[in-house]
């Protein structure tokens, strides 16, 4: 029986998992992708203490922070998530159950699609999510990255270096970036900026060779290039939560209050999963450590009755 | 002779089972599974597509896309990292 189990190790789920060390909490950290979402950024300039290091080296260093205290962890992934009496259940994919007293939910978030006919498929054929992962592949080409938002500004920065042409497809009138990377967008020669403008449809044959857009530029529909690089925004990754009745808002994100609390006792979320507006590490990491201390408030004022004896680990075919 | 530490190491990889991973310089699912590598004691060839016209072909004809990493193993073609994959491919 665990104190709590993490799901999720991300930033949010890392530091989550640092706190709970520090407070001498029995405590699991479950997440499939150790390091999480920011280890897809290249640059990470926004965390205090660091003035810029990569998404690898922040996730690194959040890792082994974490494990400088007595913790558990799993790569596995989290299947279901039931709930009796006051305890919680926490299959994965390796057939395996943990009983919990509370959980810290922290799955984060996963890529929005643009759902324009092509991008299925022509999806790693000249479409993609990830400008650090697959951006390298276009040496040369002309790419265009769809967004208008700091994500959006930050991938098209990182194709400059090896593209010969970025375009930024904006529906809206203007780019919503953080000044300093509109700024870094507007002198590099390479970035070209449109506005007022939606990508309809992604064509080729074996590969990406133009999209048609909804307005005329350079007098024709068609914009010719070799990948598109998607960058409008994230889903969040709330069913295996919903499933266990924690209310999440119009966008699928976990309602949570300042002490990272759901309306389910012993629930806690944190992290890109939340209804949280400005979504950064930094912010991840702070609902991270709220969620621990609510939940070592939680354990420490409540009885627990849990239902599969006493083990920490029972295996599902056996216990049936 | 004895046989070096480099050597003993050599002998214990992937039992003449030939690994070629393409990747780029900066993707991190490329990272991870050279890790991947490194923990199982996995010898590989990597070529970097980013800088080569060449691998870049290549790897889109074994695979038909141009997303990375694409590890060829021993024939068998793994598109992205995927542990489950690459333990069935390599025998681990």
């Amino acid at each position: 029986m665990y104190d709590t189990i993490i799901i999720g190790a991300g930033c949010a789920g890392l530091a989550a998992a640092m706190y709970a060390g520090r407070l001498n909490m029995k405590t699991l950290l479950i997440g499939d992708n150790i390091g999480g979402t920011i280890t897809l950024t290249d640059v990470v300039e926004n965390y205090p203490g660091f003035i810029k290091l990569t998404g690898q080296e922040l996730a690194d260093n959040l890792r082994n922070h974490a494990e400088a205290y007595n913790i558990e962890k799993s790569e596995a992934k989290v299947t279901k998530i039931k709930r009796e009496h006051n305890c919680f259940i926490v299959e994965t994919n390796e057939s395996k159950t943990h009983q919990s007293r509370t959980i810290i939910f922290a799955t984060g978030t996963e890529w929005r699609k643009l759902n324009v006919p092509g991008e299925k498929e022509f999806a790693n054929k000249g479409v993609h999510y990830c400008a650090l992962c697959d951006g390298a592949v276009y040496q040369n080409r002309i790419v265009a990255v769809v967004g208008g938002g700091d994500s959006s500004v930050k991938e098209a920065l990182l194709l400059s270096q090896f593209a010969s042409k970025v375009y930024i497809l904006v529906r809206r009138e203007k780019l919503r970036g953080e000044p300093i990377n509109n700024q870094r967008a507007d002198n590099n020669k390479k970035i070209q900026v449109i506005t007022n403008i939606n990508l309809k449809q992604i064509k080729g044959d074996k590969v990406v060779k133009s999209v048609q857009l909804d307005r005329e530029l350079n007098g024709s529909n068609e914009l010719k290039l070799d990948a598109v690089f998607v960058a409008i925004g994230h889903n969040a990754l709330s069913q295996l939560a919903k499933d266990v009745d924690v209310k999440v808002n119009d966008k699928g994100e976990i309602i949570i209050n300042r002490e990272s609390k759901t309306n389910i006792p012993g629930f806690f979320a944190a992290g890109d999963v939340c209804d949280t507006v400005f979504k950064q590490a930094i912010t991840g990491v702070a609902e991270g450590v709220s969620a621990v201390y609510s939940a070592y408030t939680y354990v420490n004022e409540n009885e627990f009755i849990c239902p599969i004896g006493n083990d920490d680990m029972v295996n599902i075919k056996n216990a049936k | 002779m004895e046989k070096s530490a480099k050597q003993v190491k050599e002998t214990m990889k992937n039992d003449g089972k030939k690994v070629k991973i393409y990747t780029t310089s900066t993707c991190p699912w490329c990272m991870k599974t050279k890790e991947f590598f490194k923990e199982n004691n996995v010898k590989y060839e990597e070529v970097n597509v980013g800088t080569s016209e060449d691998a870049r072909n290549e790897m889109f004809q074994k695979s038909g896309q141009l997303g990375v990493p694409v590890v060829d193993a021993n024939g068998t073609i793994i598109v992205g990292f995927d542990k489950d994959a690459l333990k069935k491919a390599l025998g681990i």
